[in-house]
């Protein structure tokens, strides 16, 4: 059985929600705000599981004779919602399959890097001294590098791939993860209900997997939620500069780069797929920090 | 570690000039606090991660890919690839090469690019000034974007130029920063004509990357000096100091600002830092912008893998070392900054 905690010693929410410009963004939801937010996501999931029930059109048809219409405009297949690219292609119908890809991805690279982040987390906090030094002293001087870099240079070394992209993207977020655990596993390591588990002879996998994670948990959860929208910004940077996702597969990041060369002449291509992706990105965030904020695990 | 310090002042006379030099600066490094320990230490630690990365490089190149693929023709024969085996020595043990590839990269020997036909490090050389000048130019905007109404937002906060610039900053910050600046091409070049829209042939070409970079850490900029305002206003003193009957301005000029000033500076000297985790790439490929970013791009479309290894390591190496001249630079803005 786990221990919960008997007290939150974070920040108090009210204060945090005042004085923080995404608490203030939450606060101007209201109580009901979320559902909305909620519903946004549920949707994205609807569209990455049965796509066809979203796309008007064949996401792959090409239709020579209704190149480049733009939003509204219709052709013999019907209307074109957000209208058709170079080949005739119907935009919504293309955004709504890669929906899927654009999706997993996020998804996929948060729950690695958040699996490797916690684990270190956890063991640094936990055990302190060399091991702790050695882990933060990584992701600290980690985050000083241009990463960016180096990914794309890991991406082109090893041929880019959806594969590739789910240990590159991992990399980048796993300090973040590291740094919220190690600071809880630090405090918690010092109530008594830890104590207690040493004392009645519990093995330090079952401290840190069944005491310490399942308290940890809430935060990770909160952040999972925000870091999905910060990895999926990375995937479409750098399918964007197309060391990403290759085509035929799409994601929403490949789709504005296929519309870029493009731009002057049907700016729908590129900058519509970079609106959901900023709305996905942004709903992300402001559920993580409404969760943050009402669960009281600010900090 | 603490032993050292007591030994150093005490030590006998009789010693070598060289072991002295050591043993001050393992005191350097051992005493917290120090401006010279601190940044001794980062220089230490920025060596390690260099070293780290350029090992993972390695490993990568040549443990898991095989090189000899880089030179060989897409049609080459299994003896065809076994004769460059040879020639670049690519048959001798793992260590030995690594070794000797430590003490190229050590001469500053990163090879020869295979699209360019020179010294990778040259291209990288040639194109780092650009994305400097970018970003620091980039810095400024985003300082003047994100300081100004994080003050004025953090002063009257609740009031509709907050929630206006609230918003604003957080979808500066949610959208992706590629897609900010295609917008910008779209609206200020192609429809309004006002700006060149890609390279770096007028003095007007960095408006648009810098104004795109300006608004993406302005806006984490903002919400950073907006929340250090805002407690600042809470304190104590600002209620006395309008009890006494000074105006708001005043109040706001004469101590929030003051006082919230090193943040602010410590703020602005984090993005910069932070502008070389990402944007900054990126943006210079948008603007086809003649920096370090789209050198390394072009480099991975041409499989080009000593400029990209170039640019990797002489870019990690200039963020380590303006790491250390920012933290330099808080040192003496504010004496109390230790070593964390």
């Amino acid at each position: 059985m786990s221990v919960t905690v008997a007290k939150r010693t974070g920040t108090d929410p009210g204060r945090t929600s005042q004085h923080r410009v995404w608490g203030r963004l939450v606060d101007m939801l209201g109580s009901r705000g979320w559902i909305l937010l909620v519903l946004f996501l549920v949707l994205l999931v609807a569209a990455s599981i049965v796509p066809d029930v979203f796309a008007t059109h064949d996401h792959d048809a090409q239709n020579l004779r209704a190149r480049l219409l733009g939003p509204g405009e219709s052709s013999s297949e019907g209307l074109h919602l957000l209208g058709t690219d170079s080949l005739g292609r119907d935009l919504f119908s293309r955004m709504v399959v890669g929906t899927r890809l654009t999706l997993f991805i996020a998804v996929m690279g948060t729950l690695i890097g958040a699996g490797v982040g916690v684990l270190f987390g956890l063991l640094g906090g936990y055990f302190g001294g060399r091991t702790d030094r050695l882990l933060m002293r990584l992701g600290e001087a980690q985050t000083a590098m241009p990463m960016f870099l180096v990914a794309i240079l890991l991406l082109s070394l090893l041929g880019p791939s959806v594969g590739i992209l789910l240990v590159v993207l991992p990399c980048l977020v796993w300090p973040i993860f590291a740094r919220v655990v190690r600071a809880e596993a630090l405090r918690l390591r010092e109530e008594t209900f830890i104590e207690a588990s040493i004392a009645t002879g519990c093995s330090t996998t079952t401290i840190l997997g069944r005491h310490l994670l399942p308290n940890v948990a809430p935060r990770i959860l909160v952040l999972c939620v925000v870091e999905i929208g910060h990895v999926m910004l990375s995937e479409a940077g750098l399918s964007f500069l197309g060391v990403g996702v290759q085509p035929p597969d799409t994601t929403w990041g490949l789709l504005i780069s296929e519309g870029r060369p493009l731009l002057a002449v049907a700016w729908w291509l590129t900058i519509l797929p970079g609106v959901l992706l900023g709305i996905s990105v942004l709903v992300l965030n402001l559920l993580g920090r409404y969760w943050e904020a009402r669960s009281g695990a600010a900090g | 570690m603490g032993m050292q310090e007591t030994t150093a002042t005490t030590a006998p006379s009789p010693q070598s000039r060289r072991g002295r030099l050591l043993r001050r600066l393992r005191d350097r490094l051992a005493a917290e606090g120090s401006l010279g320990g601190l940044l001794l230490r980062r220089l230490r630690d920025g060596v390690i991660v260099l070293l780290l990365v350029v090992t993972v490089i390695f490993f990568l190149a040549h443990v898991v890919g095989n090189p000899a693929l880089v030179f060989a023709p897409v049609d080459a024969t299994d003896e065809h690839i076994a004769k460059i085996h040879r020639q670049f020595g690519l048959d001798r043990p793992v260590t030995e090469r690594y070794w000797e590839y430590l003490v190229d990269l050590s001469r500053l020997d990163f090879g020869e690019s295979t699209w360019q036909q020179r010294p990778a490090i040259d291209a990288v050389v040639e194109a780092l000034p650009s994305t400097v000048y970018l970003t620091v130019v980039g810095l400024a905007a985003a300082a003047v974007l994100g300081v100004v109404p994080g003050i004025v937002a953090g002063a009257r906060a609740r009031k509709p130029f907050d929630k206006a610039s609230n918003l604003l900053s957080v979808t500066a910050l949610s959208v992706p920063n590629f897609w900010l600046g295609l917008l910008l091409i779209l609206l200020l070049g192609v429809q309004l004509g006002w700006l060149p829209t890609s390279g770096r042939f007028e003095t007007a070409s960095i408006v648009m990357p810098a104004l795109t970079l300006g608004i993406v850490h302005g806006g984490r900029i903002y919400q950073l000096v907006r929340s250090a305002t805002f407690e600042e206003m809470s304190k104590p003193y600002v209620t006395v100091a309008r009890s006494k009957g000074l105006t708001e301005w005043n109040i706001l000029r004469r101590h929030v600002v003051r006082n919230t000033g090193v943040t602010t500076a410590t703020i602005v000297g984090w993005e910069y830092v932070r502008m070389w985790g990402g944007a900054v790439f990126a943006i210079e490929y948008v603007f086809a912008w003649p920096g370090v970013g789209l050198l390394t791009i072009d480099a991975a479309h041409r499989q080009d893998f000593f400029v990209l290894q170039a640019a990797v390591i002489i870019a990690g190496a200039f963020v380590i070392f303006s790491n250390l001249l920012i933290d330099m630079g808080y040192q003496f803005i504010d004496r109390r900054i230790t070593a964390t």
